[in-house]
């Protein structure tokens, strides 16, 4: 992994479009501005992490279960 | 029609009606071509299978079964992305974890919107909303 020290204000430039900058550094935290195409996409790293792990544990599933549920989620509409 | 074996056995699908994502689902970027299967049973579950992988299978539903309220628009990016001019060509489906207790969850954290127009989906993650990834059913 490349590490750079940055100060307040100071930037990276990362290929031909997209700039990250330190806007502000207060308690611990660090602000960045991110100038990136629209097409690109920013996500918080934990957020896109959890959902990574929540789509794996989707796939594990059975048929048997699924139809069950499908019998159990009917017959509760029709009831409703 | 084509033919693959996946880990619910052998499927056949017209090639013509499968639903693309033009960048996969979180975590499986790679996997871009899906086959819709209906379920066996009634109901408002039914699941998609990788043309790629055979072992990959997601269980979705619309999540407007369940709650009455929820709602996701595509932006503009994500409506050229799905190739449709209006935002209204488009519905929200959620992914559902089907666990061994069968206490499902429905992903409304992470929405895939899916454009019947086109055949193309998208899995968006909304990071300023409240849903979580992991939302049981209401009661």
């Amino acid at each position: 992994m490349l590490v750079l020290t940055r100060k307040t204000g100071e930037g990276i430039i990362i290929g031909d479009n997209i700039r990250i900058t330190v806007v502000e550094i207060k308690g611990g935290g660090i602000r960045l501005g991110i100038d990136a195409p629209s097409d690109k996409k920013i996500y918080r790293q934990e957020v896109f992490d959890r959902i990574c792990q929540e789509n794996k544990e989707a796939l594990q599933w059975n048929l048997a279960d699924l139809n069950a549920l499908s019998t159990s989620l009917t017959q509760k509409k029709g009831q409703s | 029609m084509i033919k693959i074996v996946t880990r619910f056995g052998e499927i056949e699908y017209d090639p013509t009606k499968t639903v693309h994502f033009p960048e996969g689902l979180i975590g499986f970027e790679h996997l871009r071509d899906f086959i819709v299967m209906p379920n066996e049973k009634e109901g408002p579950l039914f699941w998609i299978q990788s043309i790629d992988d055979p072992q990959i299978a997601f269980v979705l539903t619309d999540p407007t079964n369940f709650f009455l309220e929820y709602r996701v628009k595509p932006d503009q990016r994500e409506c050229q992305k799905l190739g449709i001019q209006s935002q209204d060509d488009c519905f929200c489906l959620s992914v559902v974890t089907v666990p061994t207790d069968r206490k499902i969850t429905l992903n409304l954290a992470a929405p895939i919107l899916f454009s019947p127009s086109t055949n193309r989906a998208l899995q968006v993650i909304l990071e300023n909303s409240s849903h979580s990834a992991r939302t049981p059913l209401p009661q």
